[in-house]
């Protein structure tokens, strides 16, 4: 059943609270994916810059792990109809789980693909720079692949979702 | 893409004054899908429909439809002119 039951076990033991029906336009939630991955990169791009300098390699990989921890913080843990891939089946209705499912699948084949050349591109980069700026090169890419797995599904749903219904005239 | 399906619910629910929170309260599903439903940007399952129409007391047709709607107004009226 896609009914949302309360009392569902899953979600009684898991339920922090409401679920928010509350969604931007989807011209805002595209900028917002955008500039996520964009910004991602930049960040991406200042720890690359950092490791010329006299900073220790473990900084630059906790500097990298916190960035993917901020950007999850962002589009994994909040309870919005937009965050369906994080959320169980009682909880959504048929839309949203088709919306869920179908993400899931896109977001698999991208998935995929950016695995494979993120895999290649890392090994080049420990072949040809067989020292720590290979080792960080291929660290950023796994990190990106790591956030991509986790935030694509949510992303993806953030984009296809339709403009939200327009306020009501009167009052039910 | 599917061929949207037509319906009545945003004629139904401001009828008997309803928000569509107590709509989608009453059928289980989220707020935003009952907006969606009423404008053409999802189409249901069977089952979701069949319980929409219950809700409203209405049969299937009365409430969906692969064609346009006729107005209400030209139905009952045209209707009576004609008879």
């Amino acid at each position: 059943m896609t009914e949302a039951r309360p009392e569902h076990p899953v979600i009684a033991a898991s339920h922090r609270r409401p679920l928010s029906s509350r969604v931007g336009s989807r011209r805002v939630r595209r900028r917002l994916i955008i500039a996520t991955y964009a910004g991602w990169l930049v960040f991406a791009g200042c720890v690359k810059f950092l490791s010329y300098g006299p900073l220790p390699s473990i900084w630059l990989g906790l500097i990298l792990v916190g960035g993917n921890l901020i950007v999850q913080a962002a589009w994994v843990t909040r309870r919005t109809i937009i965050s369906t891939p994080a959320l169980v089946d009682a909880e959504l209705d048929e839309r949203l789980i088709q919306s869920r499912n179908a993400a899931f699948r896109t977001a698999f084949k991208i998935f995929g693909l950016a695995a494979l050349i993120g895999w290649l591109l890392a090994m080049v980069a420990m072949q040809v720079q067989p020292n720590n700026q290979g080792l960080l090169n291929s660290l950023i890419l796994f990190m990106g692949v790591a956030m991509l797995a986790t935030t694509l599904p949510t992303a993806i749903v953030a984009w296809r979702e339709p403009d939200p219904a327009e306020p009501e005239l009167s009052a039910g | 893409m599917s061929p949207s399906i037509q319906n009545r619910i945003g004629v139904l629910r401001a009828e008997r004054g309803l928000s569509r929170q107590q709509l989608a309260d009453a059928v289980g599903i989220n707020y935003q899908t009952v907006g969606y439903l009423e404008r053409g940007d999802y189409n249901p399952s069977l089952e979701l429909a069949f319980r929409i129409a219950e809700y409203f007391g209405l049969p299937l047709e009365a409430v969906f439809s692969r064609q346009p709607f006729a107005p209400m107004s030209s139905q009952l009226y045209g209707k009576e002119e004609s008879a």
